[in-house]
């Protein structure tokens, strides 16, 4: 059911109680009329009119410019007729014309159609044809004459306006209704899928880790299976802040896989796209040499930590560690990959980055970023 | 055994993980009291169980993580919540630590961990998974924007044991790296748990004040 019906309904109703206003002056002001006889003829043409026009516009459809214009042309007709059935002298000291207030109807529908601006065209219409009938007016009627098609000019851009906002809040509405449907659907392949596939995965990892040898690899394959599908359906990531800045931990938990983890807090740590893009490719770059010098199943952890001013990230391993002077060396040597890809990029956005390694215990390297970076 | 054996209760809505998980409990040597998949059932059964340990499971079908584990330290104090969960339900593992649960562990971590979780959290320890020590460091730091009096801080041992913790190290390696007693760094861990759970106490009770729900009716 469209919200427009009801804006139709009121049009309609409008109609018919300004028929009968025009009626009731026409029974009983016989006075004014020079052929009150052929009065009530175009008030039957009237009458007729109206109802054609009610079915017509009930049905959406049927709403077309081409009934729009035969509505604006009939209205204007039977206001115009007033000039050869009222007496001359009615019509100039400002009697209403025959078609009373009847005569707003197309201007109405005009706007409910096509917004303001249309609703104005047919009030301008309608009113020069007023203002033409009254045109060997007295010069002190003037002002007044104007009254009424200034008042219907207003009426049919209000209307107008309504039909927008109407229209606009039906469009949400309905985006409103399709969100929510996706997300009904959403929680529910979440719920049935964490109920019921995860759980098994989680199980299989479990058993599989525990009985070693190939099972321990098929339990390592269903872990990151049930850690990818979990991300899948809580729909990590889709919902982007406003701000345009991006939460931290969505992407860097994306690095994450069976022997690396990766630990934030549970809000979200939202920084500048640059920042997140840039440090994201250190910490790849950092876990890339866990792998090249620990072992493709090196255990490590990526801990992310907010801390107000700024955040840092650590990324920790457990190898052999780095000899002193090892990563100095190296980069003396022009082999940049350590300093360039983590040290660089950390350093462009303002920010720090330490590598500590004691020999046998492991690599720590800590970045820290400042929360306004400093701009390229 | 000469004492007791401890006391577990396993609240699980998949029969599965619920069934396996008593079974590795009854054959460490634990006493599963009861096995449930309702929150409610679980709240309605504690005291009469009177379980040393609850494993729970924050994704029941009924109740909210967080109202169960509230529940159950309202219907029987000395029963010591360890989380048993999916990994990526930070809020809800966070929430719960907040209510008075005081370990978390993963379903991907193996049976020895597990049991050795079981252990400690009926020994009164905290057990910090990595991810623990994340969620609670980042509860600190947004608490430290908070003004307000009484709003729990870190101290920087504080800070820097949950760092390590967060990073996958040991108790041990972070008793030899900071070159303290394991029991030591025990403590550090503990206290930011405490702290949370009195802050969450403090918390509660402020908010009764506020709206009006310490006056009773009338």
């Amino acid at each position: 059911m469209s919200l427009q019906a009801p804006l139709w309904r009121s049009i309609a109703a409008f109609r018919f109680a300004s028929l009968a206003y025009a009626a009731i002056l026409l029974a009983i002001r016989p006075i004014y009329y020079a052929h009150w006889g052929w009065a009530w003829v175009v008030l039957a043409a009237m009458t007729a009119w109206t109802i054609v026009t009610t079915i017509a516009y009930s049905v959406p459809a049927r709403r077309t410019w081409l009934l729009l214009a035969a509505d604006l042309i009939v209205t204007v007709l039977a206001l115009l007729s007033t000039a050869l059935l009222q007496t001359h002298a009615a019509t100039s000291t400002g009697v209403m014309p025959l078609t009373a207030t009847w005569l707003a109807g197309p201007a109405l529908a005009w706007a409910v159609v096509g917004g303001v601006r249309a609703g104005a065209a047919a009030a301008v219409v309608i009113g020069a044809c007023v203002v033409l009938l009254r045109e060997p007016l007295v010069a002190t009627y003037r002002s007044t004459a104007l009254d009424g098609p200034v008042i219907l000019l207003m009426a049919a851009m209000l209307v107008g306006y309504v039909s927008i906002l109407i229209t606009r809040a039906e469009q949400a509405l309905q985006r409103a209704t399709e969100i929510e449907a996706a997300s009904k659907e959403r929680e529910r392949l979440a719920r049935t899928i964490h109920d019921s596939v995860l759980q098994v995965l989680a199980m299989v990892q479990r058993r599989g880790t525990e009985a070693g040898g190939e099972a321990a690899e098929i339990g390592r394959l269903a872990g990151e299976q049930e850690a990818a599908l979990r991300a899948l359906v809580t729909g990590d990531g889709l919902v982007s802040p406003p701000s345009g800045e991006l939460d931290l931990s969505v992407h860097l938990t994306r690095q994450a896989s069976a022997f690396v983890s990766v630990i934030t807090p549970a809000d979200p740590v939202l920084l500048t796209e640059r920042t997140v893009t840039e440090t994201t490719a250190a910490v790849r770059a950092a876990i890339d040499n866990v792998r090249r010098h620990c072992g493709e199943s090196a255990r490590a952890w990526v801990l992310v930590d907010d801390e107000g001013a700024a955040v840092s990230v650590t990324i920790r391993d457990e190898g052999p560690g780095i000899p002193a002077g090892r990563l100095a060396e190296a980069a003396a040597e022009g082999r940049l990959g350590v300093s360039q890809s983590i040290s660089g990029r950390i350093r462009d956005l303002g920010g720090s980055a330490e590598i500590s390694s004691t020999p046998g215990a492991g690599t720590e390297v800590r970045l820290r970023v400042p929360r306004a970076a400093r701009p390229a | 055994m000469s004492e007791p054996a401890t006391r577990v209760m396993v609240v699980d809505d998949h029969p599965m993980w619920r069934d396996s998980v008593s079974r590795d409990l009854s054959e460490a040597g634990f006493k599963v009291v009861a096995a449930t998949g309702e929150g409610a059932q679980a709240l309605r059964i504690v005291a009469s169980v009177r379980p040393d340990v609850v494993v729970l499971d924050l994704q029941l079908p009924d109740v909210s993580g967080v109202d169960v584990t509230r529940g159950l330290h309202a219907g029987y104090p000395a029963a010591r919540v360890l989380i048993l969960s999916a990994s990526g339900e930070h809020r809800d593992v966070l929430d719960a630590v907040k209510a008075g649960a005081t370990g978390y562990i993963l379903k991907s971590a193996s049976r020895a961990e597990f049991l050795d979780a079981v252990r400690r959290t009926s020994a009164g320890d905290a057990v910090f998974s990595p991810g623990l020590a994340g969620l609670v460091l980042g509860e600190f730091r947004r608490l430290a924007s908070d003004p307000a009096p009484g709003t729990p801080r870190l101290t920087e041992r504080e800070a820097e044991v949950l760092r390590m913790v967060g990073t996958g190290m040991s108790y041990k390696q972070i008793a030899d790296r900071l070159v303290l007693s394991h029991r030591t760094v025990q403590n550090h861990v503990q206290n930011t748990l405490t702290k949370l759970h009195l802050h969450n106490r403090v918390d509660l009770v402020r908010y009764a004040i506020e709206h009006g729900l310490d006056s009773g009716p009338g």
